[in-house]
């Protein structure tokens, strides 16, 4: 019942705060898209960490560190890992100061094509749908395994939640509701990987135990490098261009604070996804050997290991988690209709009660989509979601990267790189190109020599574009 | 980009690149493979070296 009330409590905040904001951002671009470019650092980090610590990364990389062994899915989180220091040194001073709303705003500004402002956008919408799903999955089996809710009503119950607050409160509500559940994450994550450990004495006397009991956690065995090597490469390109990222970017008062923000959020998410697989994954191995559905091991060690108002409180964890990155995950997906499709390639100018008629009803359709898929839910969510973000980054980060940083980059190119890395990801991935190589680094490739073959076949860009390319260099603007 | 800035993005590839050398898939310490051992060295390293950098250049400016 406890549990019941405190998640109760914990989903009306979330709506409280979505009305609230609403007051004062459904007529404002600036207000709704990227909380009217005022957010501190402090706050811009910690709702970037609850951004990225999704569902996935507390259901999802215990269950993958149970499944694939502990090894490999370190691979792919120090693979986001390192790409905060990309996107900090590479793109955040450059986006910030460029200051509009999207990563396609940015692409469409330096390699103007309608190409750009169609493809991105759909790749946004398509990878974003598979994110979301992967999220509804966690809440709805943290409730059904820790709340006795069957996982159909959970997932109704949280997808109109964070819809509803996400449809009207925009990135404002955002940003608010993903630093309680920052907070929140971090506590429960943290808090049970210390309990836990210290029933043990110590995190290598836990990992001694858990490996000698099952051998294949601490192991790479059956697994190729490509395999992990490709999960590592998709999160660190994934990082500096994922639009769920890049619009706290956005949001951040200066290019300063964008920076240093990406820089602490790096922490706080170290230390979780550290506390998550090296004390709480062998716990859950060594009490639950044999689970059907991986997944389940942070539920199980929950039950398991605490009473009930603990295991309240961890539910309301796992759903903030779910809703501090589905949320941003749905703005972005809205943006990318009700922005960059609409009013970016058809030139829609709704007046702002059309336009807050369009982000509304966008996010709601969005959110109806993923609800629908949800309901027959894939496995392994992580392994599920990362491949949606492994399109984002074959598409956009090459484009980006060298629209910033090579003069010679220019319209021809980056179109040519935008759709040669699509494509390819989608080729390799589904099986009908096999190069034996990861589908992540096959697809960089072949954007990156799509960029450089354009770009020396095409016509220069205009000097007034590479001044302005330029001057998104400096802070002077910012 | 600063010169520190660059070195700091260099020394985290590098080491990046070493982790995934084949030598270290069969090495154990404390029952997990040494690689694993390489990235969660990673995870606290990155985060920390680039806090330093950030705070040695002023902060950005």
């Amino acid at each position: 019942m406890i549990e019941r009330v405190l998640v109760l409590v914990y989903l009306a905040v979330c709506i409280g705060i979505g009305v609230y904001a609403s007051r004062r951002v459904l007529g404002s671009g600036d207000e709704y898209w990227v909380a009217g470019r005022r957010i501190g650092t402090g706050v811009n980090a910690m709702a970037i960490m609850a951004s990225l610590a999704s569902g996935g990364s507390i259901i999802g990389v215990m269950g993958l560190a149970y499944s694939r062994g502990i090894p490999a899915t370190l691979a792919l989180f120090a693979g986001a890992v390192i790409g905060f220091p990309l996107a900090s040194l590479l793109v955040a001073r450059q986006l910030r100061n460029f200051g509009r709303y999207t990563i396609t705003d940015f692409l469409a500004w330096r390699f103007p094509s309608p190409i750009v402002r169609l493809l991105v956008p759909l790749s946004i919408v398509v990878a974003f749908t598979v994110y979301i799903v992967a999220q509804l999955k966690a809440a709805g089996i943290t409730a059904n395994a820790l709340l006795g809710i069957s996982y159909e009503s959970a997932l109704v119950i949280a997808t109109l939640v964070f819809i509803t607050y996400v449809s009207i409160g925009g990135m404002t509500a955002i940003t608010w509701t993903d630093v309680v559940q920052g907070v929140l994450i971090l506590l429960v994550v943290v808090g049970t990987a210390v309990a836990v450990t210290a029933r043990s004495g110590s995190p290598f006397e836990l990992m001694r135990q858990a490996t000698t009991a099952a051998p294949e956690l601490g192991s790479l065995a059956g697994q190729s490098v490509s395999s992990y090597l490709g999960s590592f490469v998709i999160w660190a390109t994934a990082i500096p261009v994922i639009p769920h990222i890049v619009m706290r970017v956005f949001t951040a008062k200066d290019a300063r604070g964008a920076r240093l923000s990406l820089n602490l959020a790096m922490v706080a998410y170290s230390v979780m996804i550290l506390a998550a697989v090296l004390a709480i994954v062998p716990v859950g191995k060594l009490g639950f050997p044999a689970l059907e559905d991986a997944d389940q091991v942070f539920l199980k060690v929950m039950e398991s290991e605490f009473p009930p108002i603990v295991r309240g409180i961890a539910v309301a964890a796992v759903l903030a988690a779910v809703m501090s990155t589905t949320d941003a995950l749905l703005l972005a997906c809205s943006s990318a209709i009700a922005h960059d499709l609409l009013g970016g390639l058809f030139k829609l100018n709704p007046g702002p009660r059309k336009l807050a008629a369009l982000r509304i009803g966008s996010a709601w359709v969005i959110g109806a989509l993923a609800l629908y898929w949800a309901l027959s839910p894939p496995e392994l969510i992580t392994r599920f979601y990362t491949a949606g973000v492994g399109l984002l980054s074959a598409g956009l980060f090459v484009p980006t990267i060298a629209g910033l940083w090579w003069k010679r980059a220019n319209r021809l190119g980056g179109v040519a790189a935008l759709v040669a890395g699509v494509a390819v990801y989608a080729l390799t991935l589904t099986g009908l190109v096999d190069l034996g190589l990861a589908p992540i680094v096959v697809a960089l490739t072949a954007s990156t020599v799509a960029m450089v073959i354009g770009s020396l076949a095409g016509a220069a860009d205009d000097d007034a574009l590479l001044t302005a390319v330029a001057a998104l260099h400096t802070d002077h603007q910012a | 980009m600063r010169r520190s800035e660059a070195l700091a993005l260099l020394f985290l590839i590098v080491f990046s690149i070493v982790s995934f050398l084949p030598a270290w898939r069969e090495v154990q310490f404390a029952g997990m493979s040494l690689f694993g051992w390489l990235m969660a060295a990673l995870m606290l390293i990155s985060p920390l070296l680039m806090l330093l950098v950030f705070g040695r250049g002023g902060g950005g400016r």
